[in-house]
């Protein structure tokens, strides 16, 4: 059944109408839904994928960007292992929300999250937000940055797979001290009968 | 034709090899020969002479062809005999020749009759064929002349056909004219007769004719006049009857005469008014719920604060608005049905939930101005910004007591929203089942149904209650929890303290609350919530009870505890070992108990969202479960906390005290006489000194530790134990009357560790049974009864190279005979 060996939660968040549901349609359906309503609340999603023969699974949350749901999709910063927080490049409005959007995250995403700022809609003639004002606005607040186009499923594929393997590399690493905290307790043990040899000195 | 062929070939060769003046004298005589043979041969063969009409030039062109400078130079240059040898040579080979064309057309003019017959033959039958020719056109012409009568006939039937339908359409005309005539002429009457019913059924009949028939019957008929008048009337009766039935309802309406709406209400179909009637009707139905309404939110708005209902009267409000305009579409559904056909519930709906729309804009607003919403959401708020930079104690703070009963009513309101807004999907989406057979149409209507639910002001209130109703529960159990924590107190005999009990309840309460608003989402995010109150807030103060540590002493358990908690905010006396060690051990009892408390809750949960969420889909069920999973990370900190609390009694309570117990081994002898042996089984012995200190050090354990903890608080000790013991041991010397006295202290040390606990013990005294047995050996070779490949030997938990040292402690054991042993 699930024979994965790797479980990772990834949350989209951002205003109303950037297109968070689109690029997780896209990603997970391979799709462009015509007619995409308004979340509700939050949706889920699940898709597998292989990164260097491992198999992942990741568990995509789509929140609504609407206010009145804030309540609901705040709730579920904390488990995530990656935020995806993603502006319209045609709609000035939607750049001008990221910082109350990271004063959020900050306060209910885990410090360790990964972060990810996404520019959607890029197939559009009417873009409003250049892409190194993109690019520099997550490079001041140490977030990955990927311009995409839901629609002409540019970049999609490759953002979602990013984060899989930056997360599958970051458990790797954080798999990793526990040996070395093992090792530490072998040279602590030998460091104390070095400090005893020395008293018998 | 041979010959006409070769002489051409000649001809050909003359003129260009002899033009080049190369050809030699030989060649030359050849030639000539050649030509005259064969202009003899055809003068022998050919009967006929034109042949050598032909030959004849040819002759003497060959020869006049072949240049004159040749025959002088063939006089000169070349020996004559050399000459005639090569012609006669020649001539040779052409008499060959000569006979086979001989033989060829011999057999061709043998042939000849042979055809001539055959061609006879053949001229024989041309008058035959002359005979069928004629035959065969005749019959072309029989099949053409059929099947241009059968295209006639089926002209004809084709003809028959039209005029049949002609004739339909001639009786259906008939029958209209006729029934136009009655319907004109009653149409008059009734209206005069007031009988707006019959009217309208005539009327009805006139809608139900085809217009463009009309039309057509008009436009053939003599008397037009006539028809045209009836046609007129009707239309004319139409228009009347359409106003008057509009203007009479309305008339009913203001009236408040209910049978002269229903009457109407029953007509407005009848004269192809279906939404107008609709529309008028539920427009009707919208004035009647909306004074009920504004009646009922009256009434609540002057409940007095005594009342029982108080504290729900919104919610009740609430549940009068969508029980009324539920019974409202449960009893007009049936005459809808009945008049209008069915598959227009849905233009029905949309009308009522205009009113639905208002009145629960003006509920919901009465009620956060009488609750105060804003602004207790604006103190959660303002209180959750300055706990993270300060803590101002001075803010106001809502009592979370006071929230419960708020929470309570905005749960049961969002109940009711999801409840009827289910009521009225269930309710067209069988309508639409029956009434619309289209598939594309039944497919754009229910599209209208979801897009008018989604689209209303219910919805939009749904979820402002639902997160509402989330804001103040997230703050109710943060709250509650740290009020439990706060107010956390031990009662006498009790393992563990009152803030485990209050803080699941609490949880619990919480996530009971979230499954009654009927929102999955709801119910996902309080998990969500609850799982971070419990691993940041309650985990986070059992971790740091622990990391406390427990100092050693004695002490009465919940006399100290209670001390501990005033003592609490004042800071911890230092050097209060009772106090933090009750605090210590409470914190681990603590720690065990919910990790129970977890499991049952996961149980629990998953249960009850089952009973009251029958239908989750694949999806929503997944959500769920991967909220859930949350809970089970609380379950391993909990495990992880246990495990921390362990190793800190370990090396505070156990390490300390185990040592110098197990170490006195060595202040005995181990190289006992037969009368040192009963002297010692006399007196106090090494293993009776130990199990007495275990006891008292298990006994003052046993009783603060839960029983798990204690488990694992005894697993740990028999560890330390069993290595100290082995330690000691392998320090010491023993003879054979030594090594029997240590067999039995170990058996009656493990037999005592064994009869206190549930736990098999025996796996962790294995090495120290083995080493026992080894050392009560008779004989060295004895190790072979146990060692090796057969039934009965045991599973070695000793190297042989450690068996070998064992062995090396009885003194009377030979070491050259050990290390002779093969293992
Ligand atoms: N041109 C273009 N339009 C897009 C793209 N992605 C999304 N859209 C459009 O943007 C609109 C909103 O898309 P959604 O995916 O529903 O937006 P959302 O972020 O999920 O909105 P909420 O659920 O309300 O938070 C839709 O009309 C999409 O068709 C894109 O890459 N290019
Ligand atoms: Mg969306």
């Amino acid at each position: 059944m699930d024979d994965y060996k790797f479980l990772f939660k990834v949350v989209l968040v951002g205003n109303a109408g950037v297109g968070k549901t689109c690029l997780v349609r896209r990603f997970t359906q391979g799709l462009f839904p015509p007619g995409q309503g308004a979340t509700i609340g939050v949706d889920f999603m699940i898709k597998t994928v292989e990164v260097g023969n491992e198999k992942v699974k990741l568990q995509i949350w789509d929140t609504a960007g609407q206010e009145r749901f804030r309540s609901i999709t705040q709730s579920y910063y904390r488990s995530a292992h990656a935020l995806i927080l993603v502006y319209d490049i045609s709609c000035q409005p939607t750049f001008d929300c990221l910082p109350d959007w990271l004063r959020e995250i900050e306060e209910y995403a885990s410090s360790k999250v990964l972060r990810v700022l996404v520019g959607n809609k890029i197939d559009r003639e009417d873009r409003e937000i250049p892409t190194h004002v993109g690019e520099e606005f997550a490079e001041r607040h140490n977030m990955y940055f990927l311009e995409t186009s839901a629609k002409e499923s540019d970049n999609v594929e490759r953002l979602f797979m990013q984060i899989a393997e930056d997360l599958m590399k970051q458990a790797r690493m954080t798999n990793v001290p526990r040996y070395d905290s093992n090792s530490q307790n072998i040279n602590d043990s030998s460091g104390q009968e070095s400090s005893c040899c020395n008293r018998l000195t | 034709m041979t010959y006409l062929m070769i002489c051409e070939a000649l001809i050909r060769l003359i003129h260009t090899r002899i033009s080049f003046e190369l050809i030699s004298f030989t060649l030359a005589i050849r030639f000539v020969s050649l030509t005259l043979f064969i202009a003899g041969q055809s003068r022998q063969c050919t009967p006929h002479s034109h042949k050598n009409q032909v030959l004849l030039p040819l002759i003497t062109c060959a020869y006049w062809s072949i240049p004159a400078t040749f025959w002088s130079r063939m006089a000169t240059d070349l020996n004559y005999v050399e000459i005639e040898a090569r012609c006669l040579q020649e001539l040779q080979q052409l008499k060959i020749e000569e006979e086979n064309l001989i033989m060829e057309l011999n057999s061709m003019v043998n042939q000849k009759t042979f055809i001539e017959d055959k061609i006879k033959g053949l001229s024989f039958l041309i008058p035959k064929l002359n005979v069928m020719k004629n035959e065969a056109e005749d019959l072309v012409s029989t099949v053409n002349d059929i099947s241009q009568s059968s295209e006639k006939i089926s002209g004809k039937i084709r003809q028959l056909d039209t005029a049949r339908s002609h004739v339909d359409e001639c009786l259906l005309r008939v029958n209209d004219l006729i029934d136009l005539e009655i319907c004109s002429q009653g149409v008059q009457q009734a209206i005069l007769d007031l009988d707006y019913e019959k009217g309208a059924a005539h009327v009805h009949r006139f809608l139900s004719m085809d217009q463009s028939l009309l039309k057509r019957t008009a436009n053939d008929m003599n008397s037009v006049s006539n028809m045209l008048k009836s046609v007129r009337t009707l239309q004319e009766a139409a228009a009347q009857l359409r106003a008057i039935v509009e203007h009479r309802f309305n008339e009913a309406v203001n009236n408040e005469d209910l049978v002269s709406i229903e009457r109407f209400f029953k007509i407005f179909p009848l004269l192809g008014m279906h939404e107008e009637g609709i529309k008028e009707f539920c427009t009707y139905l919208r004035t009647k719920v909306a004074i009920t309404a504004e009646k009922n939110l009256k009434s609540a708005i002057n409940l007095p604060l005594a009342d029982k209902r108080y504290s729900i009267v919104y919610a009740d409000t609430l549940t009068l608005l969508f029980e009324g305009l539920a019974r409202v579409i449960d009893t007009h559904q049936p005459l809808l049905e009945t008049y209008y056909g069915p598959g227009r519930l849905l233009s029905a709906v949309v009308i009522l939930q205009k009113e639905c729309d208002s009145q629960i804009k003006r509920i919901l607003l009465e009620w956060s101005k009488s609750r105060q919403i804003q602004k207790k959401l604006q103190q959660i708020t303002d209180l959750s910004r300055m706990s993270s930079s300060a803590s101002f104690s001075k803010i106001e703070k809502s009592d979370p007591k006071d929230l419960d009963i708020l929470i309570g009513e905005i749960t049961l309101m969002h109940f009711r929203c999801e409840l009827y807004i289910k009521f009225v999907q269930r309710k067209i989406m069988a309508d639409v089942e029956v009434g619309i057979a289209d598939k594309e149409l039944k497919e754009k209507t229910l599209k209208q149904l979801d897009q008018t639910i989604l689209n209303s002001v219910l919805s939009q209130c749904k979820h402002e209650l639902l997160s509402h109703y989330l804001q103040l529960e997230q703050y109710f159990m943060e709250e509650s929890v740290a009020k439990a924590i706060n107010m956390d107190i031990l009662e006498t005999s009790q393992q563990t303290s009152s803030m485990v009990d209050d803080t699941f309840f609490i949880i619990k309460k919480c996530i009971r609350r979230s499954i009654s608003t009927g929102s999955l989402d709801g119910i996902c995010v309080t998990i969500n919530n609850a799982c971070r109150v419990l691993e940041n807030d309650y985990c986070s103060v059992l971790k740091a009870r622990l990391r406390q540590g427990y100092p050693s002493g004695y002490l009465d358990l919940s006399q100290a505890y209670n001390v501990l908690q005033n003592s609490i905010q004042g800071r911890l006396q230092t050097g209060d070992t009772e106090q933090s060690r009750t605090a210590f051990i409470v914190a681990l009892n603590n720690a065990d108990s919910s990790t129970e408390y977890v499991t049952a809750l996961c149980d629990n949960i998953m249960k009850e969202i089952e009973t009251s969420c029958p239908n989750m889909n694949l999806n929503e069920r997944g959500k769920l479960e991967s909220c859930l999973s949350g809970i089970s990370a609380v379950s391993a900190s909990l495990t992880a906390i246990i495990e921390y609390g362990g190793q800190q009694l370990k090396s505070t309570a156990v390490k300390p005290r185990i040592n110098p117990w197990v170490d006195t081994f060595m202040n005995f002898s181990h190289q006992l006489t037969e009368d040192e042996l009963s002297a010692y089984e006399a007196g106090e012995s090494f293993v009776q000194t130990l199990i007495m200190n275990l006891e008292t050090l298990l006994s003052s354990f046993k009783e603060i530790l839960s029983s798990n903890n204690y488990d694992h608080f005894l697993q740990v000790l028999t560890a330390e134990v069993t290595q100290r013991f082995e330690k000691v041991i392998m320090k010491s010397q023993f003879n054979r009357l030594g090594g029997l006295v240590l067999d039995k202290e170990v058996r009656s040390l493990a037999g005592y560790i064994t009869s206190g606990t549930y736990f098999s013990v025996r796996d962790q005294f294995a090495r120290l049974t083995q080493i026992a047995t080894i050392l009560n050996f008779d004989q060295i070779d004895e190790i072979n009864d146990y060692w090796g490949n057969f039934d009965g030997a045991i599973t070695w938990r000793l190297t042989p190279s450690e068996i070998k040292s064992v062995l090396n402690l009885r003194v009377d054991f030979k070491s050259d005979e050990i290390k002779r042993l093969r293992l």
